[in-house]
């Protein structure tokens, strides 16, 4: 028997105004399954993303999360307590210290106390390998540490899925690693993590599953090596000689 | 804190909070101004400040306490006018619009005039005899009025701030599962209080200036009491003039804060 999956998704269906940004996607992500989705700019792949914890509305379609469907406001905010998510821009707390960017939302949302949630911020930020940063602000630090402060963050919830939006995108080329390692050691620990990301290196050290997109739809999917040196669709084919 | 250090110690750009601001100068030669007229020509300037000194703690009393409420009551109309309840917003823009559109000192003789006699006639047909004997007292209903005008300019300067801040804060606080109202608080509250503090400090200085406008409704501001002094003197020029200057003093004062704390939520933010 098959487990059940973490996240479902059906025959999603998500338009700005008249421009189409999902056509009706449909994706399972099992527990501990670490999903990479490739594609072109503007195929829909952080839309898609963005709807597994609702940032983004969308017009039709299943969305459940942990076997909570993704409908009233209460469920929405259960389900973000359980999805940490990482942006391509960090989007760090820029009044707080890094400290308090992992213990802020511990605090409020998840009732801590103030110690407890030092101590787990603190832990945290020395599994991300940046606990000599904890008093700093977000402005003091190299883009690598701030995404790996932002990983700290959404850690802190004790999350059950990790969404990765572009993680690396805006970074130089000398910090993408050391992101790509706390990503590769999250993958490692058994995380759920949905990715979207082109690093190629990353998709074959730790994804189960590579995902291609296009126009709203899913184009073809496989185990990353299958998918980038076999691939069947002739989008799929273009798209990885673009790239690769 | 380590960038401010280096920049420290780059020739020519200390931190800027440090230095004591060149304009200060301008409120000790106002302040200078009226001393000297006061001690070496007593009648009648020195006559002219103590009959209005009771008059210049009401301009700034009414000034404070409005000001304050200003800063509560534009926060509620600028939530409300970025709020998705599509009634609460077009009530809170009304509001706006209505307040924005009309001189305050015909929204401040409303009040002090038309709202009791409205009050009396509710209170009339309700047959309710508190509210048929309703007197509007001067000082609340001059408060109500600067209050219900200024919040309105005040809810823009909140909404703007409100907005400068970039979509993902909000995006990265919802996420961590913060609701609509926590991340508001605890994330873009913050971050906008410290883009407005300069324009909210301009509008301060505004109020103290427009609260002279309460002079009109029997409140005995300094600019009530310059007019009671000039009536029973025959002393336009003397009089006017120290008025003026006592104005100066406040509003150049307030300047120099606004523009300290400019200063230092500029070198705050690096």
């Amino acid at each position: 028997m098959t487990p059940e999956p973490i996240i479902h998704i059906e025959n999603l269906h998500k338009h700005f105004g008249e421009t189409a940004a999902l056509n009706g996607v449909s994706l399972d992500v099992y527990p501990g399954e670490v999903v990479l989705i490739i594609g072109p700019s503007g195929s829909g792949k952080s839309t898609l993303l963005r709807c597994i914890n609702r940032l983004e509305a969308f017009q039709q379609g299943i969305v459940i999360v942990d076997n909570i469907p993704l409908t009233t406001a209460e469920n929405i905010n259960a389900i973000r307590t359980e999805v940490g998510m990482v942006f391509q821009s960090f989007n760090l707390f820029p009044h707080l210290t890094v400290l308090e960017n992992v213990a802020i939302a511990q605090r409020i949302v998840r009732k801590r106390d103030k110690h407890e949630a030092a101590e787990i911020a603190f832990a945290l930020l020395e599994k991300v390998g940046i606990p000599e940063k904890a008093a700093d602000y977000p402005n003091q630090l190299s883009g690598g540490q701030q995404q790996r402060v932002a990983i700290a963050r959404a850690l802190a919830m004790n999350p059950k899925i990790m969404l990765f939006d572009e993680p690396t995108s805006a970074l130089d080329p000398e910090m993408i690693q050391e992101v790509l390692d706390v990503m590769l050691q999250l993958a490692k620990e058994g995380m759920t993590m949905v990715v979207v990301s082109h690093e190629m290196g990353f998709a074959r050290a730790a994804a189960d599953r590579a995902v291609l997109m296009d126009e709203g739809l899913i184009i073809e999917e496989d185990i990353p090596d299958v998918l980038f040196s076999h691939p069947t669709q002739e989008r799929t084919k273009a798209f990885l000689s673009k790239i690769l | 804190m380590r960038i401010r250090k280096e920049l420290e110690r780059i020739p020519g750009h200390e931190a800027a909070s440090h230095r004591i601001d060149g304009w200060w100068w301008l409120v000790a030669a106002v302040i200078g101004i009226v001393t000297i007229l006061a001690l070496l020509i007593p009648d009648p300037y020195w006559r002219i400040v103590r009959f209005v000194s009771d008059g210049l703690l009401v301009t700034m009393g009414v000034t404070l306490i409005a000001f304050i409420l200003t800063l509560f009551t534009g926060l509620l109309a600028a939530l409300g006018r970025l709020s998705k309840n599509k009634i609460i917003r077009g009530l809170t823009t009304i509001y706006v619009e209505i307040a924005r559109g009309i001189p305050l000192l015909v929204q401040l003789l409303f009040w002090y005039f038309a709202f009791p006699s409205l009050i009396q006639a509710i209170g009339r047909l309700i047959q309710y005899r508190p509210l048929e004997r309703y007197l509007a007292n001067p000082f609340a209903m001059a408060i109500l009025g600067l209050t219900f005008c200024y919040a309105a300019y005040m809810s823009e300067i909140y909404r703007a701030g409100i907005q400068s801040i970039p979509k993902g804060q909000n995006e990265a606080a919802r996420s961590l599962g913060m609701t609509h109202n926590q991340a508001m608080r605890y994330v873009i509250l913050p971050q906008a209080f410290r883009v407005i503090l300069p324009p909210v400090g301009n509008e301060f200085i505004s109020l103290l200036k427009d609260s002279s406008l309460v002079s009109v409704v029997a409140v005995a501001d300094m600019t009530r009491r310059g007019r009671e002094f000039m009536a029973a003197n025959f002393l336009p020029v003397e009089t006017w003039m120290m008025i003026a200057l006592l104005y100066l003093v406040m509003t150049l004062i307030s300047a120099r804060v606004v523009a300290w704390i400019e200063r230092k939520t500029q070198t705050e933010d690096r």
